[in-house]
Protein backbone atom coordinates (compact mmCIF):
# COMPACT_ATOMS: atom_id res chain seq x y z
CA UNK A 1 0.00 0.00 0.00
CA UNK A 2 1.44 3.27 -1.15
CA UNK A 3 1.85 6.09 2.07
CA UNK A 4 -1.22 8.33 1.35
CA UNK A 5 -3.55 5.06 1.05
CA UNK A 6 -5.01 5.93 -2.60
CA UNK A 7 -6.89 2.80 -3.78
CA UNK A 8 -5.57 0.26 -6.23
CA UNK A 9 -8.56 0.95 -8.47
CA UNK A 10 -7.33 -2.37 -10.55
CA UNK A 11 -6.90 -2.26 -14.22
CA UNK A 12 -8.25 0.44 -16.42
CA UNK A 13 -7.92 2.66 -19.54
CA UNK A 14 -7.48 6.18 -21.17
CA UNK A 15 -11.02 7.63 -21.72
CA UNK A 16 -11.19 8.00 -25.45
CA UNK A 17 -12.98 10.09 -27.78
CA UNK A 18 -13.42 7.59 -30.17
CA UNK A 19 -14.81 5.06 -27.71
CA UNK A 20 -17.23 7.31 -25.97
CA UNK A 21 -20.53 5.45 -27.52
CA UNK A 22 -19.19 1.80 -27.17
CA UNK A 23 -18.80 3.07 -23.05
CA UNK A 24 -22.12 4.81 -22.62
CA UNK A 25 -23.90 2.17 -24.89
CA UNK A 26 -22.18 -1.08 -23.16
CA UNK A 27 -20.91 0.12 -19.95
CA UNK A 28 -18.15 -2.42 -19.76
CA UNK A 29 -16.96 -3.95 -16.86
CA UNK A 30 -13.25 -1.72 -16.35
CA UNK A 31 -12.26 -1.20 -13.66
CA UNK A 32 -11.52 2.50 -13.66
CA UNK A 33 -10.66 5.21 -16.30
CA UNK A 34 -7.95 7.85 -16.87
CA UNK A 35 -9.13 11.11 -17.98
CA UNK A 36 -6.45 13.35 -19.98
CA UNK A 37 -7.38 16.64 -18.23
CA UNK A 38 -6.85 19.20 -20.77
CA UNK A 39 -9.41 17.44 -23.03
CA UNK A 40 -12.28 18.64 -20.64
CA UNK A 41 -10.74 21.50 -18.99
CA UNK A 42 -12.55 24.15 -21.36
CA UNK A 43 -15.44 22.70 -23.03
CA UNK A 44 -19.07 22.32 -22.20
CA UNK A 45 -20.11 20.33 -24.73
CA UNK A 46 -20.42 16.06 -25.42
CA UNK A 47 -16.45 15.54 -24.42
CA UNK A 48 -17.84 16.64 -20.84
CA UNK A 49 -21.77 15.29 -20.76
CA UNK A 50 -19.38 11.62 -21.64
CA UNK A 51 -17.27 12.69 -18.74
CA UNK A 52 -20.19 12.94 -16.51
CA UNK A 53 -21.72 9.57 -17.00
CA UNK A 54 -18.03 8.16 -17.01
CA UNK A 55 -17.39 9.46 -13.50
CA UNK A 56 -21.09 8.77 -12.20
CA UNK A 57 -20.25 4.98 -12.93
CA UNK A 58 -16.84 4.27 -12.82
CA UNK A 59 -13.52 5.55 -10.58
CA UNK A 60 -11.55 8.35 -12.37
CA UNK A 61 -8.09 9.89 -12.10
CA UNK A 62 -6.87 12.74 -13.89
CA UNK A 63 -3.48 12.85 -15.91
CA UNK A 64 -2.51 15.93 -17.50
CA UNK A 65 0.31 16.87 -20.56
CA UNK A 66 0.60 20.51 -19.53
CA UNK A 67 1.09 21.28 -16.06
CA UNK A 68 5.19 22.10 -17.29
CA UNK A 69 5.98 21.25 -13.46
CA UNK A 70 9.83 21.43 -14.85
CA UNK A 71 9.38 24.75 -16.53
CA UNK A 72 10.81 28.18 -15.64
CA UNK A 73 7.56 29.89 -16.36
CA UNK A 74 5.58 30.83 -13.68
CA UNK A 75 2.72 28.33 -12.87
CA UNK A 76 -0.20 28.66 -14.83
CA UNK A 77 -2.74 29.33 -11.97
CA UNK A 78 -5.81 29.51 -14.13
CA UNK A 79 -5.06 25.97 -15.33
CA UNK A 80 -4.63 24.62 -12.11
CA UNK A 81 -7.87 26.44 -10.74
CA UNK A 82 -9.47 24.44 -13.98
CA UNK A 83 -7.56 21.27 -12.73
CA UNK A 84 -9.13 21.04 -9.21
CA UNK A 85 -12.16 22.42 -10.29
CA UNK A 86 -12.11 19.28 -12.90
CA UNK A 87 -10.87 16.71 -10.31
CA UNK A 88 -13.74 17.81 -7.83
CA UNK A 89 -16.33 17.26 -10.37
CA UNK A 90 -15.02 14.39 -11.49
CA UNK A 91 -14.11 13.11 -7.66
CA UNK A 92 -10.92 11.98 -9.11
CA UNK A 93 -9.02 9.90 -6.81
CA UNK A 94 -5.58 11.83 -7.57
CA UNK A 95 -4.35 14.00 -10.34
CA UNK A 96 -1.05 13.19 -11.84
CA UNK A 97 1.27 14.87 -14.39
CA UNK A 98 4.72 14.54 -16.32
CA UNK A 99 8.49 14.95 -14.95
CA UNK A 100 9.05 17.51 -17.66
CA UNK A 101 8.74 21.18 -18.98
CA UNK A 102 6.32 21.69 -21.59
CA UNK A 103 7.59 25.41 -23.33
CA UNK A 104 9.05 28.46 -22.14
CA UNK A 105 8.57 32.34 -22.59
CA UNK A 106 4.39 32.54 -22.52
CA UNK A 107 4.62 29.17 -25.28
CA UNK A 108 3.72 25.60 -24.98
CA UNK A 109 4.75 23.24 -27.71
CA UNK A 110 2.66 20.43 -26.42
CA UNK A 111 5.65 18.01 -25.74
CA UNK A 112 7.01 16.17 -22.84
CA UNK A 113 10.63 17.92 -22.82
CA UNK A 114 13.45 16.46 -20.69
CA UNK A 115 14.90 17.96 -17.95
CA UNK A 116 18.57 18.03 -16.68
CA UNK A 117 19.01 16.10 -14.07
CA UNK A 118 20.86 18.75 -11.76
CA UNK A 119 20.55 19.69 -8.00
CA UNK A 120 19.03 23.42 -9.36
CA UNK A 121 16.58 21.39 -11.41
CA UNK A 122 15.63 19.39 -8.52
CA UNK A 123 15.11 22.50 -6.00
CA UNK A 124 13.64 24.24 -8.63
CA UNK A 125 10.96 21.13 -9.49
CA UNK A 126 10.49 20.64 -5.79
CA UNK A 127 9.16 24.21 -4.89
CA UNK A 128 6.85 23.70 -7.74
CA UNK A 129 5.62 20.42 -6.81
CA UNK A 130 5.22 21.85 -3.24
CA UNK A 131 3.18 24.60 -4.61
CA UNK A 132 0.97 22.52 -6.71
CA UNK A 133 -0.25 20.20 -4.44
CA UNK A 134 -0.55 23.00 -1.84
CA UNK A 135 -3.16 24.23 -4.39
CA UNK A 136 -4.81 20.88 -5.45
CA UNK A 137 -4.64 20.37 -1.78
CA UNK A 138 -3.56 16.57 -2.94
CA UNK A 139 -0.27 15.17 -3.00
CA UNK A 140 0.67 15.71 -6.91
CA UNK A 141 1.49 12.51 -8.15
CA UNK A 142 4.41 12.77 -11.19
CA UNK A 143 5.42 10.47 -14.21
CA UNK A 144 8.54 9.79 -15.48
CA UNK A 145 8.72 10.46 -18.87
CA UNK A 146 10.51 8.73 -21.85
CA UNK A 147 13.18 11.00 -23.54
CA UNK A 148 15.23 11.21 -26.29
CA UNK A 149 17.89 13.89 -24.88
CA UNK A 150 20.85 12.97 -22.25
CA UNK A 151 21.92 16.59 -20.83
CA UNK A 152 25.94 16.52 -19.97
CA UNK A 153 24.95 18.67 -17.02
CA UNK A 154 23.14 16.02 -15.05
CA UNK A 155 24.59 15.26 -11.95
CA UNK A 156 21.87 12.19 -11.12
CA UNK A 157 20.14 9.21 -12.58
CA UNK A 158 16.44 9.91 -13.77
CA UNK A 159 15.49 7.61 -10.83
CA UNK A 160 17.62 9.29 -8.35
CA UNK A 161 16.37 12.71 -9.48
CA UNK A 162 12.99 11.39 -9.04
CA UNK A 163 13.43 9.37 -5.81
CA UNK A 164 14.70 12.57 -4.48
CA UNK A 165 11.84 14.89 -5.36
CA UNK A 166 9.31 12.69 -4.40
CA UNK A 167 11.18 12.33 -1.08
CA UNK A 168 11.53 16.26 -0.96
CA UNK A 169 8.34 17.45 -2.32
CA UNK A 170 6.35 14.46 -0.88
CA UNK A 171 4.69 13.79 -4.33
CA UNK A 172 3.29 10.40 -5.61
CA UNK A 173 4.62 8.71 -8.75
CA UNK A 174 3.11 7.31 -11.36
CA UNK A 175 5.84 4.59 -12.96
CA UNK A 176 5.65 4.10 -16.65
CA UNK A 177 7.45 0.61 -17.59
CA UNK A 178 7.18 1.51 -20.83
CA UNK A 179 8.57 4.94 -20.89
CA UNK A 180 11.55 3.33 -18.53
CA UNK A 181 12.58 0.88 -20.93
CA UNK A 182 12.43 3.53 -24.07
CA UNK A 183 14.63 5.42 -22.07
CA UNK A 184 16.71 2.64 -21.15
CA UNK A 185 17.29 1.87 -24.77
CA UNK A 186 17.83 5.83 -25.96
CA UNK A 187 20.25 6.39 -22.86
CA UNK A 188 21.97 2.71 -22.50
CA UNK A 189 20.91 1.87 -18.92
CA UNK A 190 19.66 -1.01 -17.22
CA UNK A 191 15.72 -0.47 -16.56
CA UNK A 192 15.74 -3.14 -13.96
CA UNK A 193 18.20 -1.14 -11.82
CA UNK A 194 15.50 1.86 -12.49
CA UNK A 195 12.22 -0.04 -10.99
CA UNK A 196 14.68 -1.29 -8.37
CA UNK A 197 15.23 2.02 -7.00
CA UNK A 198 12.15 4.30 -6.73
CA UNK A 199 10.62 4.48 -3.53
CA UNK A 200 7.94 1.96 -3.85
CA UNK A 201 5.60 2.95 -1.08
CA UNK A 202 5.10 6.39 -3.47
CA UNK A 203 4.03 4.44 -6.74
CA UNK A 204 0.23 5.20 -6.79
CA UNK A 205 -0.54 4.16 -10.33
CA UNK A 206 1.63 2.11 -13.12
CA UNK A 207 1.06 2.59 -17.08
CA UNK A 208 2.04 0.31 -19.66
CA UNK A 209 2.18 0.73 -22.77
CA UNK A 210 2.97 0.01 -26.49
CA UNK A 211 5.94 1.74 -28.61
CA UNK A 212 7.87 2.01 -31.73
CA UNK A 213 11.41 0.73 -32.50
CA UNK A 214 13.24 3.08 -34.99
CA UNK A 215 16.43 1.41 -34.84
CA UNK A 216 18.77 4.10 -33.54
CA UNK A 217 16.36 5.03 -30.97
CA UNK A 218 12.50 3.89 -29.54
CA UNK A 219 9.54 6.37 -29.56
CA UNK A 220 7.20 6.28 -27.24
CA UNK A 221 4.26 5.78 -29.52
CA UNK A 222 1.84 4.60 -27.52
CA UNK A 223 0.53 2.95 -30.55
CA UNK A 224 0.70 -1.13 -30.14
CA UNK A 225 0.89 -4.10 -28.08
CA UNK A 226 2.85 -3.45 -25.41
CA UNK A 227 6.43 -5.41 -26.00
CA UNK A 228 7.40 -8.96 -23.15
CA UNK A 229 10.36 -7.09 -22.27
CA UNK A 230 7.85 -4.35 -20.75
CA UNK A 231 5.86 -6.78 -19.32
CA UNK A 232 8.65 -8.23 -17.36
CA UNK A 233 9.64 -4.72 -16.16
CA UNK A 234 6.01 -4.30 -15.22
CA UNK A 235 6.06 -7.81 -12.89
CA UNK A 236 9.54 -6.50 -11.35
CA UNK A 237 7.86 -3.78 -9.92
CA UNK A 238 4.66 -4.99 -9.07
CA UNK A 239 6.41 -7.73 -7.10
CA UNK A 240 7.92 -4.18 -4.99
CA UNK A 241 4.82 -2.14 -4.74
CA UNK A 242 2.26 -4.63 -4.14
CA UNK A 243 -0.66 -4.14 -6.45
CA UNK A 244 -1.37 -0.62 -7.77
CA UNK A 245 -3.83 1.02 -9.96
CA UNK A 246 -2.71 0.24 -13.94
CA UNK A 247 -3.55 1.96 -16.72
CA UNK A 248 -2.62 0.94 -20.34
CA UNK A 249 -2.35 3.39 -22.73
CA UNK A 250 -3.28 3.74 -26.43
CA UNK A 251 -2.95 7.14 -28.36
CA UNK A 252 -1.90 6.39 -31.80
CA UNK A 253 -4.28 4.27 -34.22
CA UNK A 254 -6.27 3.66 -30.93
CA UNK A 255 -8.22 0.05 -31.56
CA UNK A 256 -11.72 -1.39 -30.48
CA UNK A 257 -12.48 -0.53 -27.01
CA UNK A 258 -12.51 -4.50 -26.65
CA UNK A 259 -8.94 -4.80 -28.28
CA UNK A 260 -7.42 -1.90 -26.10
CA UNK A 261 -9.77 -3.53 -22.89
CA UNK A 262 -7.89 -7.29 -23.23
CA UNK A 263 -4.44 -5.54 -23.78
CA UNK A 264 -5.16 -4.03 -20.90
CA UNK A 265 -6.05 -7.46 -18.34
CA UNK A 266 -2.88 -9.03 -19.45
CA UNK A 267 -1.71 -6.89 -16.38
CA UNK A 268 -4.31 -9.48 -14.58
CA UNK A 269 -1.44 -12.40 -14.51
CA UNK A 270 1.69 -10.16 -13.56
CA UNK A 271 -0.28 -8.26 -10.65
CA UNK A 272 -1.69 -11.32 -9.28
CA UNK A 273 2.10 -12.61 -8.76
CA UNK A 274 2.78 -9.95 -6.95
CA UNK A 275 3.63 -10.99 -2.59
CA UNK A 276 1.06 -10.04 0.18
CA UNK A 277 1.46 -6.30 1.13
CA UNK A 278 2.16 -7.47 4.61
CA UNK A 279 5.17 -9.02 3.69
CA UNK A 280 6.71 -5.73 1.58
CA UNK A 281 9.13 -3.66 3.52
CA UNK A 282 7.53 -0.62 3.16
CA UNK A 283 9.72 2.25 1.21
CA UNK A 284 12.09 -0.79 0.30
CA UNK B 1 33.46 18.82 -20.48
CA UNK B 2 29.83 19.51 -19.47
CA UNK B 3 28.31 23.40 -19.96
CA UNK B 4 26.32 24.43 -17.23
CA UNK B 5 24.12 27.17 -18.14
CA UNK B 6 20.70 28.29 -16.25
CA UNK B 7 17.67 25.38 -16.59
CA UNK B 8 15.51 28.81 -18.00
CA UNK B 9 18.71 29.47 -20.82
CA UNK B 10 18.51 25.62 -21.36
CA UNK B 11 15.02 25.30 -21.66
CA UNK B 12 14.83 28.76 -24.19
CA UNK B 13 17.44 27.15 -26.39
CA UNK B 14 15.63 23.99 -26.87
CA UNK B 15 12.50 25.47 -27.59
CA UNK B 16 13.88 27.71 -29.91
CA UNK B 17 15.24 24.83 -31.84
CA UNK B 18 12.03 22.74 -31.47
CA UNK B 19 9.83 25.31 -33.05
CA UNK B 20 12.06 26.32 -35.77
CA UNK B 21 10.58 25.03 -39.56
CA UNK B 22 13.90 23.95 -40.98
CA UNK B 23 16.13 21.25 -40.97
CA UNK B 24 17.45 20.84 -37.84
CA UNK B 25 21.48 22.20 -38.15
CA UNK B 26 19.58 25.54 -39.05
CA UNK B 27 17.24 25.23 -36.28
CA UNK B 28 20.42 24.75 -34.11
CA UNK B 29 22.76 27.65 -36.00
CA UNK B 30 19.45 30.21 -35.83
CA UNK B 31 19.58 29.28 -31.60
CA UNK B 32 23.16 30.36 -31.56
CA UNK B 33 22.53 33.13 -29.36
CA UNK B 34 21.41 30.91 -26.95
CA UNK B 35 23.81 28.22 -27.17
CA UNK B 36 27.09 28.36 -30.01
CA UNK B 37 26.55 25.20 -31.69
CA UNK B 38 29.70 23.83 -31.71
CA UNK B 39 28.86 23.67 -28.09
CA UNK B 40 25.93 21.60 -28.45
CA UNK B 41 28.07 18.42 -27.12
CA UNK B 42 28.43 20.33 -23.91
CA UNK B 43 25.08 20.61 -23.27
CA UNK B 44 23.63 17.09 -25.33
CA UNK B 45 25.17 13.94 -25.05
CA UNK B 46 25.12 11.48 -28.03
CA UNK B 47 23.60 8.39 -27.76
CA UNK B 48 25.18 4.38 -29.34
CA UNK B 49 24.05 5.78 -32.67
CA UNK B 50 22.66 9.30 -32.82
CA UNK B 51 24.35 12.78 -32.47
CA UNK B 52 23.18 15.40 -29.94
CA UNK B 53 21.61 17.12 -32.73
CA UNK B 54 19.89 14.35 -33.97
CA UNK B 55 18.80 13.63 -30.41
CA UNK B 56 17.11 16.84 -30.22
CA UNK B 57 15.88 16.71 -33.75
CA UNK B 58 13.65 14.06 -32.64
CA UNK B 59 11.78 16.39 -30.64
CA UNK B 60 12.13 19.31 -33.83
CA UNK B 61 10.47 16.91 -36.42
CA UNK B 62 7.81 15.70 -34.02
CA UNK B 63 6.70 19.59 -33.45
CA UNK B 64 5.23 20.59 -36.45
CA UNK B 65 3.41 17.31 -37.12
CA UNK B 66 1.51 17.67 -33.68
CA UNK B 67 0.68 21.21 -34.62
CA UNK B 68 -0.55 19.64 -38.42
CA UNK B 69 -2.38 17.18 -36.54
CA UNK B 70 -4.70 19.81 -34.01
CA UNK B 71 -4.88 21.77 -36.74
CA UNK B 72 -6.31 19.25 -39.25
CA UNK B 73 -8.79 17.95 -36.60
CA UNK B 74 -10.51 21.24 -36.42
CA UNK B 75 -9.76 22.28 -40.21
CA UNK B 76 -10.61 19.06 -42.50
CA UNK B 77 -12.15 20.42 -44.88
CA UNK B 78 -9.54 23.45 -45.04
CA UNK B 79 -6.60 20.70 -45.43
CA UNK B 80 -9.04 19.19 -48.27
CA UNK B 81 -8.76 21.88 -50.11
CA UNK B 82 -5.27 23.63 -49.65
CA UNK B 83 -4.01 19.66 -50.46
CA UNK B 84 -1.61 17.92 -47.67
CA UNK B 85 1.11 20.09 -49.15
CA UNK B 86 -0.45 23.38 -49.05
CA UNK B 87 -1.94 22.62 -45.85
CA UNK B 88 1.56 21.75 -44.12
CA UNK B 89 2.68 25.08 -45.52
CA UNK B 90 -0.25 27.00 -44.15
CA UNK B 91 0.27 25.04 -40.73
CA UNK B 92 3.95 26.35 -40.50
CA UNK B 93 3.50 29.66 -41.31
CA UNK B 94 0.69 29.83 -38.89
CA UNK B 95 2.08 28.49 -35.79
CA UNK B 96 5.51 31.07 -36.67
CA UNK B 97 2.98 33.80 -36.22
CA UNK B 98 0.21 32.41 -34.03
CA UNK B 99 1.92 29.46 -31.34
CA UNK B 100 0.55 28.33 -28.83
CA UNK B 101 -0.17 29.96 -25.77
CA UNK B 102 -2.34 27.72 -23.91
CA UNK B 103 -2.37 24.34 -21.77
CA UNK B 104 -4.48 23.18 -24.54
CA UNK B 105 -4.83 22.65 -28.14
CA UNK B 106 -8.64 23.04 -28.52
CA UNK B 107 -7.92 27.24 -29.15
CA UNK B 108 -4.82 26.51 -31.16
CA UNK B 109 -6.52 27.22 -34.41
CA UNK B 110 -8.64 30.34 -33.15
CA UNK B 111 -6.68 32.67 -35.82
CA UNK B 112 -6.38 30.61 -38.38
CA UNK B 113 -9.48 31.94 -40.99
CA UNK B 114 -7.56 35.87 -40.15
CA UNK B 115 -4.09 33.95 -41.45
CA UNK B 116 -5.70 32.29 -44.56
CA UNK B 117 -6.95 36.20 -45.58
CA UNK B 118 -3.77 36.95 -45.29
CA UNK B 119 -1.19 34.19 -46.31
CA UNK B 120 1.03 34.21 -48.75
CA UNK B 121 0.69 31.93 -52.09
CA UNK B 122 -2.56 30.38 -51.83
CA UNK B 123 -4.85 30.01 -54.64
CA UNK B 124 -8.78 30.83 -53.74
CA UNK B 125 -7.98 32.83 -50.21
CA UNK B 126 -10.86 34.28 -50.03
CA UNK B 127 -12.77 30.91 -50.40
CA UNK B 128 -10.16 28.90 -47.56
CA UNK B 129 -11.50 32.37 -45.19
CA UNK B 130 -14.81 31.26 -45.22
CA UNK B 131 -13.96 27.52 -45.25
CA UNK B 132 -11.76 28.26 -42.15
CA UNK B 133 -14.42 30.85 -40.35
CA UNK B 134 -16.91 27.74 -40.60
CA UNK B 135 -14.89 25.26 -39.20
CA UNK B 136 -13.61 27.11 -36.47
CA UNK B 137 -17.44 28.52 -36.05
CA UNK B 138 -18.33 24.13 -35.80
CA UNK B 139 -15.35 24.22 -32.85
CA UNK B 140 -17.03 26.80 -31.00
CA UNK B 141 -20.37 25.78 -30.79
CA UNK B 142 -18.99 21.78 -29.91
CA UNK B 143 -17.10 23.42 -27.37
CA UNK B 144 -19.49 26.36 -25.67
CA UNK B 145 -20.98 25.90 -22.42
CA UNK B 146 -24.37 24.08 -22.78
CA UNK B 147 -26.94 26.21 -22.05
CA UNK B 148 -30.65 24.54 -21.73
CA UNK B 149 -32.97 26.22 -24.96
CA UNK B 150 -36.06 27.10 -23.14
CA UNK B 151 -39.30 25.15 -23.10
CA UNK B 152 -41.95 24.90 -25.12
CA UNK B 153 -44.52 25.55 -22.53
CA UNK B 154 -42.74 28.74 -21.25
CA UNK B 155 -42.54 29.79 -25.08
CA UNK B 156 -46.56 29.05 -24.81
CA UNK B 157 -46.95 30.94 -21.89
CA UNK B 158 -46.08 34.11 -23.54
CA UNK B 159 -48.79 36.75 -24.08
CA UNK B 160 -49.54 37.45 -27.39
CA UNK B 161 -49.15 41.26 -26.87
CA UNK B 162 -45.79 40.72 -24.74
CA UNK B 163 -44.15 39.30 -27.71
CA UNK B 164 -43.58 43.01 -29.58
CA UNK B 165 -41.23 43.89 -26.68
CA UNK B 166 -40.18 40.11 -26.38
CA UNK B 167 -36.02 39.60 -26.73
CA UNK B 168 -34.93 35.88 -27.69
CA UNK B 169 -31.67 35.03 -26.41
CA UNK B 170 -29.95 32.36 -28.13
CA UNK B 171 -27.89 29.65 -26.79
CA UNK B 172 -23.95 30.02 -25.86
CA UNK B 173 -23.55 27.58 -28.45
CA UNK B 174 -24.82 29.21 -31.32
CA UNK B 175 -22.88 31.18 -34.46
CA UNK B 176 -24.37 32.76 -37.96
CA UNK B 177 -21.96 33.42 -40.52
CA UNK B 178 -22.74 35.71 -43.10
CA UNK B 179 -20.69 33.51 -46.38
CA UNK B 180 -18.98 34.81 -49.70
CA UNK B 181 -18.55 31.46 -51.24
CA UNK B 182 -20.74 28.57 -51.01
CA UNK B 183 -18.44 26.11 -48.48
CA UNK B 184 -21.49 24.66 -46.42
CA UNK B 185 -21.67 22.47 -49.44
CA UNK B 186 -18.06 21.79 -49.73
CA UNK B 187 -17.91 21.12 -46.13
CA UNK B 188 -20.71 18.27 -47.09
CA UNK B 189 -18.00 16.53 -49.70
CA UNK B 190 -16.29 15.61 -46.49
CA UNK B 191 -18.20 13.08 -46.21
CA UNK B 192 -18.09 12.14 -50.22
CA UNK B 193 -16.45 8.55 -50.84
CA UNK B 194 -15.92 9.52 -54.58
CA UNK B 195 -13.85 12.84 -53.27
CA UNK B 196 -16.01 15.09 -55.48
CA UNK B 197 -14.92 18.74 -54.92
CA UNK B 198 -17.72 21.79 -55.75
CA UNK B 199 -16.34 24.46 -58.31
CA UNK B 200 -14.90 26.97 -56.47
CA UNK B 201 -17.14 30.26 -56.99
CA UNK B 202 -18.48 33.50 -55.63
CA UNK B 203 -21.88 33.00 -54.22
CA UNK B 204 -23.54 34.47 -50.83
CA UNK B 205 -24.81 32.22 -48.48
CA UNK B 206 -26.16 32.46 -44.84
CA UNK B 207 -25.44 29.80 -41.97
CA UNK B 208 -26.43 29.44 -38.64
CA UNK B 209 -24.40 26.44 -36.65
CA UNK B 210 -26.10 25.53 -33.54
CA UNK B 211 -25.86 22.64 -30.98
CA UNK B 212 -28.75 20.78 -29.55
CA UNK B 213 -28.18 17.45 -27.48
CA UNK B 214 -24.47 17.96 -27.65
CA UNK B 215 -24.60 17.33 -31.58
CA UNK B 216 -23.84 20.26 -33.50
CA UNK B 217 -25.85 21.55 -36.67
CA UNK B 218 -25.77 23.66 -39.94
CA UNK B 219 -28.25 24.98 -41.05
CA UNK B 220 -28.29 27.29 -44.27
CA UNK B 221 -31.02 30.32 -44.16
CA UNK B 222 -32.03 33.08 -46.52
CA UNK B 223 -30.36 36.58 -46.71
CA UNK B 224 -33.32 37.36 -45.32
CA UNK B 225 -34.19 34.46 -42.42
CA UNK B 226 -29.84 35.63 -41.57
CA UNK B 227 -30.86 39.54 -41.27
CA UNK B 228 -33.83 38.63 -39.02
CA UNK B 229 -31.81 36.15 -36.59
CA UNK B 230 -29.06 38.16 -36.73
CA UNK B 231 -31.30 41.12 -35.51
CA UNK B 232 -32.90 38.83 -32.75
CA UNK B 233 -29.26 37.12 -31.77
CA UNK B 234 -28.00 40.87 -31.13
CA UNK B 235 -31.07 41.43 -28.51
CA UNK B 236 -33.15 43.83 -30.17
CA UNK B 237 -37.12 42.77 -29.62
CA UNK B 238 -39.30 40.54 -31.81
CA UNK B 239 -41.19 43.78 -33.76
CA UNK B 240 -38.32 46.18 -33.52
CA UNK B 241 -36.36 43.20 -35.71
CA UNK B 242 -39.03 42.33 -37.77
CA UNK B 243 -39.41 45.37 -38.78
CA UNK B 244 -35.89 46.44 -39.45
CA UNK B 245 -35.57 43.30 -41.38
CA UNK B 246 -38.86 44.16 -43.65
CA UNK B 247 -37.53 47.53 -44.13
CA UNK B 248 -33.72 46.04 -44.87
CA UNK B 249 -35.02 43.72 -47.54
CA UNK B 250 -38.19 45.45 -49.04
CA UNK B 251 -40.08 43.91 -51.38
CA UNK B 252 -37.58 40.68 -50.77
CA UNK B 253 -38.54 40.98 -47.36
CA UNK B 254 -40.31 37.85 -45.64
CA UNK B 255 -44.44 37.54 -46.10
CA UNK B 256 -45.78 36.55 -42.59
CA UNK B 257 -46.15 33.00 -42.95
CA UNK B 258 -42.37 32.34 -43.72
CA UNK B 259 -41.52 34.55 -40.61
CA UNK B 260 -43.95 32.48 -38.70
CA UNK B 261 -42.39 29.48 -40.45
CA UNK B 262 -38.92 30.43 -39.73
CA UNK B 263 -39.68 31.23 -35.73
CA UNK B 264 -41.16 27.50 -35.24
CA UNK B 265 -38.49 26.05 -36.80
CA UNK B 266 -35.84 27.95 -34.81
CA UNK B 267 -37.69 27.46 -31.19
CA UNK B 268 -38.13 24.06 -32.77
CA UNK B 269 -34.28 23.77 -33.21
CA UNK B 270 -33.33 24.96 -29.70
CA UNK B 271 -31.86 27.94 -30.83
CA UNK B 272 -33.13 30.16 -27.85
CA UNK B 273 -32.72 29.92 -24.14
CA UNK B 274 -34.85 32.27 -23.00
CA UNK B 275 -37.93 34.92 -23.91
CA UNK B 276 -37.08 38.35 -21.73
CA UNK B 277 -39.95 40.25 -21.25
CA UNK B 278 -40.07 43.73 -21.57
CA UNK B 279 -36.58 44.30 -20.14
CA UNK B 280 -34.65 47.60 -21.23
CA UNK B 281 -31.31 48.13 -21.40
CA UNK B 282 -30.44 44.18 -22.14
CA UNK B 283 -27.22 43.34 -23.59
CA UNK B 284 -27.26 42.27 -27.08
CA UNK B 285 -25.78 38.94 -27.38
CA UNK B 286 -21.74 38.62 -28.10
CA UNK B 287 -22.56 35.82 -30.40
CA UNK B 288 -23.08 37.61 -33.87
CA UNK B 289 -20.32 36.70 -36.33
Amino acid sequence: MNRWSLPDLGIGVGLRTVHFGHILSRRPAVDWFEVLSENFMDTGGRPLWVLDQVAERYPVALHGVSMSIGGTDPLDREYLRKLKALAARTRAHWVSDHLCWTGVAGRNVHDLLPMPYTEEALRHTAARVRQVSEILERPLVLENPSSYVEFAASTMSEWEFLSRLAEEADCGLLLDVNNVYVSSFNHAFDPNVYVDNVPADRVVQYHVAGHTHKGSHILDSHSDHAVAEVWELFRRSCRRTGNVATLYEWDEDIPDFEVLHAEALKARAYRDEQPAPERMARGA
Amino acid sequence: MALELPLGRVQRWMQDVVVHPGPVDEAIAAAAGQLPPERLPEVVLPSRSLAPSERVGIYQGMYLLRMEEALESDYPALKRFLGPRGFRALVRDYVASFPSRSYTLNRLGDHLPEFVLRAGGLRHRAFGHDLARLELALTQVFDEAETPPIRPEAVAAVPEDQWPSARLRPIAAFRLLALRHPVNAYLETLRDKRRRRPRVHRKDGWVVVFRRDYSVYRLELSRAAHGLLSELAAGRPLGAAVTAAVRQHGRRAASETALYRWFRQWMASGMFRAVDLGLEGLEPSANRL
